[in-house]
């Protein structure tokens, strides 16, 4: 493989993370390609040296995802950092995938079903004053708040369950990650 | 079943022998790969998502220097909290290792 064939399959497979990372991360493989240049190395050799670049830009996107999911705790870096270390194949994703499904499934149901309560509660408290009549007003405003309070509760600790399983499916796909394998796997070095 | 092993030991003490080697002074990422192959069998390519990993954990951090041949070279250098952890995680190491080979030679 040229060094043109191997920086354009690189930089094909790291599309996605900010352009800095992408040029930052080129600029190593360029350098490393020049070094071993200025070493009397041919292109190809270098290139073989280095492995299947699709594969090294799969980790280092793996680790500026799982990096995203540790500084900013949202949805969309939740599911990068999750998408991440499945594409790694850390993970065995058909064993996995059922038991990660209805994790993923029970965990959104509670999400729904706390929206929906809320939904409720909120229309008890604000019809309140309109199905009722006397002392009943008040109560069914108070239920209202209360349905409303369950809800909420529901959401956070649904929230928390789910940063959870992010960390620990992100924790155990560093633990067994095969990030160095290909650096284990001999594929003629340097001298 | 013995590469398995190998391929575990060796993962594990990568991220160490890259703290040894810039404990000892500062290095480029070509130096760093070509003196751990020497060492041990492995391959090259790497040691870039290895050494990000390392400088976005805060253990070694980076800075340019002019090349008399070619673009300025990026030096890798350890961090104060690269020289801690290089610190206990080479005693953890020597203790391990030890208690190893105390097994392995009373075994025979």
């Amino acid at each position: 493989m040229s060094r043109q064939v191997f920086m354009s399959r690189l930089r094909e497979g790291l599309r996605g993370l900010p352009q800095k990372a992408i040029d930052d991360i080129a600029a190593d493989y360029e350098a490393h390609f020049a070094e071993g240049e200025a070493a009397g190395r041919s292109e190809a050799d270098v290139a073989a040296a280095l492995g299947d670049p699709g594969r090294l830009a799969r980790e280092l996107r793996a680790e500026a995802d799982l990096k995203r999911w540790e500084e900013q705790r949202n949805p969309s870096a939740a599911a990068n950092a999750v998408f991440a270390v499945l594409g790694l194949g850390a993970l065995d994703v058909l064993i996995l995938l059922p038991i990660l499904l209805s994790v993923a499934g029970t965990l959104f149901g509670f999400a729904i079903a706390a929206v929906a309560c809320f939904g409720v509660g909120g229309f008890l408290f604000a019809a309140g004053p309109f199905i009722g009549q006397g002392h009943e007003i008040a109560a069914v405003m108070l239920a209202g708040l209360g349905v409303m309070a369950g809800a909420t509760s529901i959401g956070a600790v649904t929230t928390l369950v789910t940063i959870a399983f992010v960390n620990g499916l992100v924790w155990y796909g560093r633990l067994h990650m095969r990030l160095l394998k290909p650096a284990l796997e001999p594929q003629g070095g340097l001298s | 079943m013995t590469e398995a092993v190998q391929v575990q030991l060796k993962k594990g003490v990568l991220e160490l022998c890259v703290l040894a080697l810039l404990a000892r002074g500062d290095a480029y990422a070509y130096e760093i790969a070509s003196r751990l192959t020497k060492g041990i069998e492995m391959g090259e390519g790497t040691i870039y998502p290895l050494m990000r990993r390392m400088q976005s954990d805060g253990l070694v951090d980076t800075y340019l220097v002019e090349s008399s041949s070619g673009p300025p070279r990026k030096y890798y250098k350890l961090t104060a909290t690269g020289q801690s952890s290089f610190a206990a995680q080479k005693a953890e190491w020597t203790a391990f290792s030890q208690a190893v080979n105390d097994i392995l030679g009373g075994a025979q």
